[in-house]
């Protein structure tokens, strides 16, 4: 038997507060965090255009400052500095950020495209500017590696450290890989999660280019819904070995249950129905939950009219009739899509949620859908949950699934 | 110290995130703490504020921070001449 992982830690930045608790407790108290932007191309580019955006709230390279006791500056990209405050908060819920944490020590965090905001300059400089040179730095802070090798030298986390790359399934995959470190011998805890920064004036025309953002709001699971709202920020949750957690009398914040993964290879942007519930199965069966009587599924839910029909049958196609019974919620309609840090992002307000034993809203709801019908929808308000295990659900373009299993 | 010394030692501190404090002239860079990483990002931040250009084998760390805005100041007035 694998012996059994515990969260001793969370921490959490997004478009709903720079702490978990802040991001919570505007989860839960259905507030968003979705504000119209204006995002500048400059005078390079085509100019200045606005767009619904769940924009981290708040001076995150201030509030990891006051964390650090040190100055941070501009020396690293948004998305590193999110991850490395994340973390922080993190493990010093977990009691374990003023040490070294040494080579029993892992870090697995998510990412989907790197320094997004870095990049861009540089690459303004050259194409636009025609400046000779870019900064000396460019390539380390654009790394996908980048947040957890900053991660890595700031806590000491001398064992296995690396970034999973899989779209909006990067966080859960980086999840699961801490996970089984863990079971698999090589560490004893990891921080595990995912970060992303990639609200852009070029990340936001990219994502205009492929017709899949909303002009107003994200709509998971609703009539009318018309896409994704981009989001950024980053979460970090520290995984630990039950028993070393006991053994140092840490407090245990939830159980991570198991994971499931898949890949549609079938389409860049349409799911399968097959890839999906194989993901959430394996996690349910792991966990062993798929006859639970409740269990709180945070959906991936992104508003897309194809993502949620499909989820939605998903679901269905898993459970059945004992669909109706699991409430579902779509955080993304609070702090946006935040790509590659969305699944832990989610997995923290999940976790949060069974601590709580409350759903929090999924908002900017306008009525069902007949295609994601057969769905307990937690919509309007939060709602008292009976559950005491949890889905947490990304499935990425290009057809990459991942569900984690997590207990109160 | 001229006030575009004060003003290359503000650039530096803020560039290589080292107390000001501890940017002492007769200093080597090495002991300052101002590591190969951070010169590069300290010569590439003097270049586009003043829009010299600075060989790559200027100085190195071994050189005290005197010396070194002893030469940056030479390239800077090259400039305006």
């Amino acid at each position: 038997m694998i012996e059994p992982i515990v969260v001793t830690g969370v921490g959490c930045v997004s478009a709903l507060g720079l702490t978990a608790d802040e991001c919570w407790a505007a989860a839960r108290d259905g507030q968003t965090g979705i504000r119209v932007t204006e995002f500048d191309t400059g005078p390079n580019g085509p100019g200045a255009r606005s767009y619904p955006a769940g924009m981290v709230r708040g001076d995150a390279t201030a509030a990891l400052e006051a964390a650090l006791g040190r100055r941070i500056g501009g020396s690293l990209d948004p998305f590193a500095i999110f991850a490395l405050k994340a973390a922080h908060e993190a493990l010093s819920q977990a009691g374990l950020s003023s040490q070294r944490l040494g080579d029993r020590a892992a870090c697995v965090m998510g990412n989907g495209i790197g320094g997004l905001a870095t990049l861009e300059k540089a690459y303004e400089r050259l194409f636009g500017l025609k400046a000779t040179k870019v900064h000396p730095l460019t390539i380390p802070r654009v790394m996908v590696s980048a947040p957890v090798s900053s991660v890595a030298m700031e806590f000491g986390i001398t064992g296995p450290v690396f970034t999973t790359s899989s779209a909006c399934a990067s966080a859960a995959h980086a999840v699961a890989q801490g996970a089984a470190l863990i079971a698999g011998g090589l560490a004893d805890v990891a921080v595990v999660g995912g970060s992303e920064a990639m609200a852009t004036p070029g990340g936001m025309r990219s994502w205009e280019g492929l017709q899949a953002m909303s002009e107003t709001a994200c709509r998971p699971f609703s009539k009318d819904r018309d896409g994704m709202v981009i989001g950024e920020g980053a979460a970090a949750i520290v995984l630990e070995r039950a028993s070393r957690a006991e053994a140092r009398g840490a407090r245990v914040l939830a159980r991570y249950l198991g994971a499931g993964m898949s890949s549609d290879a079938f389409h860049w942007t349409q799911p399968t129905l097959e890839g999906p519930i194989s993901a959430m199965r394996q996690a349910c069966e792991a966990a062993g939950i798929l006859e639970a009587d409740e269990i709180l599924i945070s959906a991936h839910g992104t508003g897309t009219p194809l993502n949620d029909k499909n989820e939605a049958a998903a679901i269905r196609g898993l459970f059945g009739a004992r669909a109706a019974a699991h409430p579902v919620i779509a955080t993304k309609s609070a702090h946006g899509h935040v790509i590659g840090a969305t699944a832990a992002v989610q997995a923290i307000l999940t976790i949060k949620a069974l601590e709580a034993r409350v759903a929090p809203p999924i908002l900017g709801y306008l009525g069902p859908d007949e295609e994601c019908g057969g769905l307990a929808l937690v919509v309007g308000e939060r709602r008292p949950i009976k559950a005491t295990s949890a889905l947490v659900n990304a499935f990425a373009f290009g057809g990459l699934n991942c569900s984690l299993a997590f207990g109160a | 110290m001229s006030g575009r010394d004060e003003e290359l030692i503000d650039l530096i501190a803020e560039e290589a995130l080292i107390d000001k404090a501890k940017l002492d002239p007769s200093a080597k860079l090495e002991d300052i703490g101002l590591d190969s990483v951070d010169l590069v990002s300290v010569i590439f931040a003097i270049e586009e504020k003043y829009g010299i250009e600075i060989a790559e084998d200027a100085f190195d760390r071994s050189d005290t921070l005197g010396v070194v805005i002893g030469k940056i100041e030479a390239l800077i007035d090259a400039k305006a001449a």
